[in-house]
């Protein structure tokens, strides 16, 4: 057992949090999310040229062949910047489903992902499953595409979608371009600030061509992709937990009342104790979910599952805290500190909100 | 990072687990798993036991008697001994008063007490709160004025555990008025036999006399029982302080009371109980890692600092928790309840938890003592507060 990062992981972070102090600001972040729903091409090809889009990928795929612990390290530094950029939905869901083929077209699309030159969506909830991804009615017949898929992540600017179906009584998940006939896309901002929208296929022509995975491969691959998406977005809510607790001490020691700095209270003191300690319960926990899921341990679902549930819980703690201890200023939108508060909401409500994985944890 | 244990790790744990079978006193495995209280004698029995493996000093570095153990090998050890449901080894020598005489003690002291600290011929306890000295304990009044050759002591100390058994004392007292409260604390041993020294118990709200009072009149000790320098058994304290609060967490011991109580609710219709159950198992894991975390960094050369008051404040209170949860279980069943020795063998109640019931209750009221001891858990978060965020 080692619980050290590697001097390479060390190298990633410093990269991520070097660029984020000096090229994604709060203030240069907010004019993203103001006027491209937080996605900026400018900075999308950057991350290109980091090689960050590049990381999850193996290395016959031209990627790095990074695993769990290196997403983490970057979205860990994503969350304590409020990185609004589409990494999780092309690079780790895409790139998550898209790996897991052996398909020709996926390899072609992954190669495309790692250059910034397309964009591609995983469309897989529908509006009357809620939590349960496997129960869908989105159906190939015919050869036609026919369903809706909601809330899928940067549809707006997706090139193309990974759209999870049923075809008779097997499960397949079809690449389809976003401009084929029949495809019609109604995207929304996000509440915090992305976008997200939902994917029409209406008698959408489908040949064996577009399969990227079928049968058991689908609807593993799904499960993956939730896995690994859950682990990442726990991993900047980490990052952002911590952003939130460093930033409220610093902001209790500036202001001001009764003469003296309000970090003298200890009504106030002990509140961002409570703070720091949901924050580093999580780090540990994230520790454990990353190292299973590198290990492919047969744990790992669950302690994934744990995973979420905890940080639905200590977010919400975290992010509420730093709002009450920054009083008016942290309702107010120019603050930064209120963004991770919605951040962390938008978290727990992705993928299976506490609530849900509580329950699977029960009944793992 | 890796999370997998080495081959030679999971041989280790083959051999403890081969001591715990084989080895570990049978007696006490027993009353273990039937609730039953130990006696002085068992807790002899089952600390000599370790000693005799060569393992009591399994946190002390090899040139004290220790087994020089990697936090990995700890690790395995204590997980080992918490799924056996054995018995906590006492801290107060092990792993209080041992590892300030080894590294704050002369040559001399270290011969005298630490072999007979591994081989558990002396029970020490702890002499650190007094009755106007609790989370202020720098307040302390129980004054120890030199004499010659020795220091007299008076004074008194309050909520000492076992001291009823003890054969030494580890005291802070106060051998000069400063106006720095901490600087006049020195660091004394103390024979419990000596001439002035009265143990009176202390019944707790479980009806259990675990602590006690301790009362010193012109006690006469040999100014050679002093460790370190005079004035600076505050410093000796924190550091016997961080090292209390680690380990304190019991994860182990908790993986197996979790255990048992999910046999006991599996077919419970409670889906409220089952969620809870479920956060608290999701907590213990992160309290788990956390430990890892600190461990691995000791393994890198650091000290247990504040971080290990994390450990203290979420692994007392999952400690709670879990007790709670099994009040829960219970339910009207707790009533009948003839203290923490469970119930005459002639006249027990009909319901056929009563054993379970009984030392539900009675672990829930003896465990409030956790988030008070140690340092409260408001000091751990004061501590927290100043020395991490620097508030």
């Amino acid at each position: 057992m080692n619980l050290s990062y590697s001097d390479e992981q060390n190298m990633l972070r410093e990269q991520v949090l070097k660029f984020c102090e000096s090229d994604y600001t709060f203030d240069v972040r907010e004019k993203i999310v103001e006027s491209n729903y937080g996605h900026n091409p400018k900075t999308w090809k950057q991350f290109a040229d980091l090689g960050w889009l590049a990381v999850p990928f193996s290395e016959e795929n031209g990627g790095f062949n990074f695993g769990p612990i290196e997403l983490a390290v970057i979205f860990e530094e994503f969350g304590k910047a409020l990185v609004a950029e589409p990494y999780l939905a092309n690079v780790v869901m895409s790139g998550s489903v898209l790996e897991s083929s052996s398909n020709e077209l996926a390899k072609e699309t992954i190669s495309k992902i790692i250059d910034g030159a397309t964009q591609v969506s995983v469309a897989f909830s529908e509006a009357n499953n809620g939590y349960n991804f496997h129960d869908i009615e989105t159906s190939v017949d015919d050869g036609k595409l026919n369903g809706v898929k909601t809330v899928v992540l940067n549809a707006g600017f997706a090139n193309s979608f990974l759209v999870y179906a049923r075809n008779g009584d097997k499960s397949v998940i079809y690449l389809v371009d976003a401009n084929a006939a029949g495809v019609s896309v109604n995207s929304f901002s996000t509440v915090d600030g992305q976008n997200c929208g939902d994917v029409t296929f209406e008698n959408v022509e489908i040949g064996e061509s577009l399969i990227i995975s079928h049968n058991n491969d689908a609807s593993q691959a799904i499960n993956a992709m939730l896995d690994l998406a859950n682990l990442c977005i726990c991993a900047e809510a980490v990052g952002g937990m911590t952003a939130s607790y460093l930033k409220t001490v610093q902001y209790t020691k500036e202001r001001e009342q009764f003469g003296q700095p309000i970090s003298n209270f200890q009504v106030l003191q002990h509140k961002m104790v409570d703070m720091f300690m949901e924050a580093e319960v999580s780090k540990s926990l994230l520790f454990k979910a990353m190292l299973q899921l590198d290990g492919k341990d047969d744990e790992a679902s669950k302690t994934i599952s744990g995973l979420k549930a905890q940080i639905g819980k200590s977010s919400r703690l975290v992010g509420q805290a730093a709002v009450q201890l920054h009083g008016g200023m942290g309702v107010s939108d120019e603050m930064s500190i209120g963004h991770y508060l919605k951040r962390f909401t938008v978290i727990d409500a992705l993928f299976g909100n506490r609530n849900y994985h509580l329950n699977n944890f029960s009944n793992l | 990072m890796d999370i997998n244990f080495s081959d030679a790790d999971n041989q280790f744990r083959q051999e403890v687990k081969d001591y715990l079978e084989n080895k570990y006193p049978k007696h006490v495995k027993e009353k273990q798993n039937n609730g039953e209280q130990l006696t002085k004698q068992d807790m002899i029995d089952y600390h000599k036991s370790l000693y005799e493996q060569g393992w009591a000093g399994y946190n002390w570095p090899v040139e004290y008697g220790g087994t020089g153990w990697s936090p990995t090998q700890i690790y395995i050890f204590q997980e080992e001994l918490g799924y056996a449901n054995t018995p906590t080894i006492l801290p107060f020598g092990l792993n209080m008063v041992g590892p300030v005489i080894y590294t704050f003690g002369n040559e001399e002291q270290k011969k005298r007490f630490l072999p007979d600290i591994l081989e558990f011929n002396t029970w020490w306890c702890q002499g650190y709160s007094e009755p106007g000295s609790g989370s202020d304990l720098a307040s302390l009044k129980t004054k120890a004025v030199r004499d010659g050759d020795h220091y007299i002591v008076n004074g008194s100390k309050t909520w000492t555990t076992l001291a009823q058994n003890a054969d030494w004392i580890f005291c802070l007292v106060r051998t000069e008025t400063t106006q720095k409260k901490q600087e006049g604390i020195s660091f004394l041993l103390i024979d419990m036999k000596t001439e002035g020294i009265e143990v009176k118990p202390i019944i707790t709200i479980d009806g259990d006399h675990e602590v006690n009072s301790v009362f010193f009149t012109d006690v006469k000790v040999p100014a050679e029982n002093l460790i370190g320098e005079e004035g600076k058994g505050w410093t000796y304290a924190k550091f016997l302080l961080a090292h209390e609060r680690f380990g304190i967490a019991g994860v182990p011991n908790q993986k197996y009371s979790l255990k048992l109580l999910k046999e006991r609710t599996k077919d419970f219709a409670d889906d409220d109980l089952k969620k809870k159950i479920a956060d608290y198992e999701i907590e213990l894991s992160a309290l788990e890692f956390t430990e890892l975390r600190t461990l691995a960094a000791l393994a890198n050369g650091g000290h247990p600092g504040a971080e290990s008051s994390i450990i203290k404040i979420k692994g007392t209170e999952l400690q709670q928790k879990l007790t709670e949860m099994y009040v829960e279980a219970a339910g009207q069943y707790i009533l009948p309840y003839e203290g923490p020795e469970g119930f005459n063998s002639n006249n027990t109640p009909a319901s056929n938890v009563s054993d379970f019931s009984s030392q539900a209750v009675s672990r829930y009221l003896n465990f409030r003592k956790t988030s008070i001891y140690g340092g409260s858990n408001e000091i751990q978060k004061n501590i927290i507060a100043k020395a991490i965020l620097g508030v």
